[in-house]
């Protein structure tokens, strides 16, 4: 009964138990219980999907590193590189939402500087119940407020975001930060593979307290009532305090004082020195005693399993010790010796004279358990034979665009994004206010483009479909801009692996958005896993969200995301696989009808068409036409007095009815071309033979499609900026 | 001599733009640490740039006003030196007690980023010399504190004397009197809450924030 009690409050399956005991030879003692149940939890491990991770892909010629490592980096050329990643801070997001995003934020730049880069640009993905449920306006306005308290504060600027509603996320929140850093001529890329035999363990950064104990492992949880009080699991970040790990971080790299570098992640010290050692096949002696506390009567497990915000372990060679706490130093942070590099691979963790443990890493790292969980084949879902079949059903089209605009779903998002500091940097070329956010490269002059995937309505409507469409649409969205896709990150919340239809839709999901990310090119460098996105039994909606990179190779003429002038010519180009009743119709009956499928090698060939036509000259705006179809895409190039006419019946389009307004096709491109140009536009779009029409020209004052939608551009602005969460407080 | 010294704060987070608008224009941008303290006639202006120094603990400011550099600074005013203040650089010159008023929490209580146009009413001081009188120019914010406030007499006295250097044409925050910049009664300091640097290429959205810098 003892030992069952133990392996609950440790989160450990005694099938885990027993293999523990094997590889020791005994039972497992003292702080061993902490080592385990931190690093093979699932959210330290990936004991679930690793599996299936090993099959992404993962190649082109410009990786310099690929997983394993804090974030992914990719060499972009001219002696630019950039590291990247996305990470997930759902959990304790829902339970505490200010301090939940905030310090989901300040890991994902640990995670960017400590490779040596400086953060650069932040982006996040969220997923929200609706606004009318339970605590929901106070969890919308905690995690906004908690992203740009952080944010704002280290001074990386916000550029693109997206904002998600679903009942299927009312208890359990997502809450996705993506991160970029940029690395300048020369800079090394820090490792965190640890080496040199009596190197110093340098430990630098805030005060260890008992916030965050347990984090890893409560991730690894699917909620049920007691969640709030998990309360006391949830980290407190300080971003005045990251800022300075920031640049004093970036300050003893560039001096070469440091051999390798972790920050304290999930699962804290027991992680960061557990991974050094195992990565570069070495032991460490470790002095917890050493260890800089906030409060003396914290004990020693409780100080290996903290996840105190801010805090970084460093491998330093002892001669430039001095010259390394020097600069930390002058930015007012403590740089403390808690421990050694042994050439013997075992780490060996004291507490003033009580040695108490000697265990050798691997065991914990490498020896973590792998679970192949049961799957099932996919099949296609929701499928009907015909575009008409599809049963979208629209009594007056101009009510129902009305009705978009102001839904939660629908309306603008700027009551989020106008709280994140877009600009602080001073490289901000597109804001959150455009479909992707880029900012210059300042040694080349060319732009890094930033784009989030992932429709989580697709992934209801059909899992696989809705993978492929994580990576086409942002890889699109680049394209549209003039951005060629270079590579991805990735952050897969699912529900419960351990259910066959959610495993079923996890090995479905990872299969489509690896064959998406190969047709294009685009490897998939860095990212993670979030299970056990579950509560009271409800799983969460499958959401792969998707951060894609892409590069510009100047500033010039650089497509707008809203029409911009009058008597501007508005083209449609498709090259449509499949289709749907989409976010509407999901709106509408709770379900969507689809027909037809996405074929990656036919995607990715429009993707590329793309880019080459929006690189042509005359174009003024873009914008790929994605929830709600044709009509709410349309609608959101309006700007300031600049509206449209648009003729759909009659032309080509062979749109006969109000419904074809709001189908989704995958997919679809509006462009926005100078009169003077179309002549040539066209031509380009004849050599890339690619399906398109004129669909109809830019006016003032008024929005017109066809007889079925007029609106004055003062009555949809209105619209579109109803209050956001306000109204339901 | 073209020097301009740019102070930085732990916390400071707008220091290398203010580096890129100060390059741009061809003068010579050079760091001043909070703790450091520097000749006035190195200098050909002083600017404190935006972020949150010492994390705007306390109130906004408020540290970094007490720091060491502004020993030195308050000395390159007494001078004639000409100062700029940005965003947390204004906020600080108004806790120095440099400048009049303060800056409060913004009206909606919400940190704000988006476009705004402003009025520059005061060209008589370099770093608007550049303007024709009433110019109005697109430049962004970025602040959760920037709600302009004085008490009447004060607000009477910089109305009267010509000190409201730059004023919103639509407020986005709450400042009395639509008040965005105010130079001081000698004309050399100046700050405002927009960020001129944000806005000096065509790329980021405006370029009518060079015209603050290029008399450097």
């Amino acid at each position: 009964m003892e030992l069952k009690n133990k392996l609950k409050a440790y989160r450990l399956s005694e099938e885990e138990y027993k293999k523990i005991s094997n590889l020791l030879g005994r039972a497992p003692k003292g702080v061993e219980w902490a080592l385990f149940s931190a690093l093979w939890s699932e959210h330290c491990s990936y004991k679930s999907s690793k599996v299936h991770l090993k099959k992404l892909f993962k190649q082109s010629p410009r990786v310099v590193v690929a997983f394993g490592e804090n974030a992914g980096v990719v060499d972009l050329g001219q002696g630019e590189r950039v590291a990247f990643k996305m990470e997930s801070h759902n959990h304790p997001s829902f339970i505490e939402p200010y301090q939940g995003a905030a310090t989901g934020v300040g890991g994902i730049l640990r995670d960017i500087f400590t490779m040596g880069a400086r953060p650069v640009a932040l982006a996040n993905y969220l997923c929200f119940g609706p606004t009318d449920s339970d605590r929901m306006p106070y969890l919308i306005d905690g995690v906004v407020s908690g992203i740009s308290g952080y944010g704002n504060c280290v001074g990386v600027p916000t550029i693109t975001g997206q904002t998600e509603f679903h009942r299927s996320y009312k208890n359990n929140i997502l809450v996705n930060a993506l991160a970029v850093g940029l690395f300048e001529e020369g800079d090394r890329v820090f490792l965190s593979k640890a080496e040199g035999q009596g190197n110093h363990i340098v430990y630098v950064g805030a005060k260890t307290g008992r916030d965050g104990v347990h984090g890893a492992s409560m991730a690894s949880e699917s909620f049920d009532e007691d969640s709030e009080s998990k309360r006391p699991t949830i980290q407190i970040g300080d971003p005045f305090f990251e800022k300075l790990l920031i640049e004093s971080c970036i300050d003893v790299m560039k001096q070469d004082l440091v051999v390798a570098i972790q920050d304290m992640g999930a699962a804290g010290l027991i992680s960061s020195s557990f991974e050094m050692a195992s990565k570069g096949g070495v032991g460490f002696d470790i002095w917890l005693d050493q260890v800089p506390l906030r409060d003396t009567s914290i004990t020693p497990e409780e100080i290996l399993l903290s996840e105190s915000q801010e805090r970084m372990l460093l491998v330093c060679e002892p001669e430039k010790l001095e010259a390394l706490q020097s600069v930390f130093h002058r930015w007012g942070l403590d740089a403390t010796v808690i421990g050694e590099i042994t050439t013997r691979k075992k780490i060996r963790l004291f507490w003033h004279d009580e040695l108490l443990t000697d265990i050798d890493p691997d065991l914990l790292v490498e020896e973590a358990p792998e679970h192949t969980r049961p799957f099932e084949p996919w099949q296609p879902a929701h499928r009907v034979d015909t575009v008409r079949e599809i049963g979208l059903k629209i009594k007056k089209a101009s009510e129902t665009l009305n009705g978009i605009l102001t839904s939660q779903q629908g309306k603008s998002r700027a009551w989020v994004f106008r709280q994140y500091d877009q600009r602080v940097g001073a490289n901000t070329v597109y804001d959150c206010e455009v479909g992707i956010g880029a900012i210059r490269l300042p040694r080349t002059n060319r732009a890094l483009g930033l784009a989030l995937g992932c429709r989580p309505q697709v992934m209801r409507f059909d899992a696989a479909e809705g993978a492929k469409d994580a990576v086409f649409l942002p890889a699109l969205e680049l394209a549209a801009k003039g951005f060629e896709p270079i590579a991805v990150t990735d952050c897969l919340n699912f529900g419960n692996p351990e259910r066959l239809e959610i495993m079923s839709e996890f090995v479905a999901t990872t299969r489509n958005v690896s064959l998406a990310c190969e047709s294009l090119v685009t490897p998939i460098i860095s990212g993670n896993v979030s299970l056990y996105n579950e509560t009271d039994g409800e799983n969460i909606t499958s959401t792969p969200s998707i951060g894609m990179i892409g590069l510009r190779s100047h500033l010039e003429k650089l497509p707008k995301e809203h029409f911009t002038e009058e008597k501007q010519k508005i083209y449609l180009v498709r090259s449509v696989q499949l289709t749907t009743g989409g976010q509407l119709q999901e709106d509408q009956d709770e379900t969507t009808y689809g027909t037809g499928q996405i074929v990656p090698t036919k995607a990715a060939e429009f993707v590329n068409s793309i880019l080459y036509i929006a690189n042509g000259a005359g174009v003024t705006s873009s914008k790929v036409v994605g929830k709600y179809g044709l009509a709410y895409a349309l609608a959101r190039m309006c700007k300031g007095d600049i509206g449209c006419e648009v003729y759909v019946v009659g032309k080509n389009l062979a749109l006969a009815k109000d419904e074809d307004l709001f189908l989704e096709h995958f997919y679809e491109v509006l462009f926005v071309v100078e009169q003077k140009h179309s002549g040539d536009f066209e031509l380009r779009l004849k050599q890339k033979k690619l399906d398109f029409f004129m669909i109809g020209q830019t006016i003032k004052n008024e929005f017109k499609i066809d007889r079925s939608i007029q609106m004055k551009l003062k009555n949809l602005s209105e619209a579109y900026e109803s209050p956001f969460v306000e109204d339901a407080k | 001599m073209n020097k301009v010294g740019v102070l930085r704060f732990p916390g400071t987070n707008c220091d290398r733009d203010i580096w890129q608008a100060v390059e741009t224009v061809k003068a010579k941008p050079e760091w001043l640490w909070h703790t450091d303290r520097f000749g006035w006639k190195d200098y050909k202006a002083l600017v404190i740039p935006g972020g949150f120094s010492y994390g705007d603990y306390l109130r906004t400011g408020a540290l970094a006003a007490m720091s060491p550099v502004m020993k030195s600074l308050k000395e390159a005013i007494d001078h004639g030196v000409p100062v700029i203040g940005i965003c947390n650089g204004f906020q600080i010159l108004c806790e120095a007690r440099i400048l009049p008023g303060a800056l409060l929490r913004n009206e909606k209580l919400k940190f704000q980023d988006k476009w705004v146009q402003v009025k520059v009413e005061n060209n008589k001081i370099p770093w608007s010399a550049n303007f024709e009188k009433n110019r109005k120019v697109r430049l962004p914010i970025a602040h959760g504190d920037g709600r302009y406030y004085a008490d009447s007499e004060t607000l009477k006295k910089i109305e009267d004397r010509g000190q409201v250097w730059c004023r919103y044409l639509d407020n986005p925050n709450g400042s009395l009197n639509d008040i965005a910049g105010v130079v001081n009664d000698k004309g050399n300091v100046v700050a405002l809450m927009p960020h001129p640097e944000r806005a000096i290429f065509d790329w980021m959205g405006s370029n009518d924030g060079i015209g603050f810098f290029n008399w450097l």
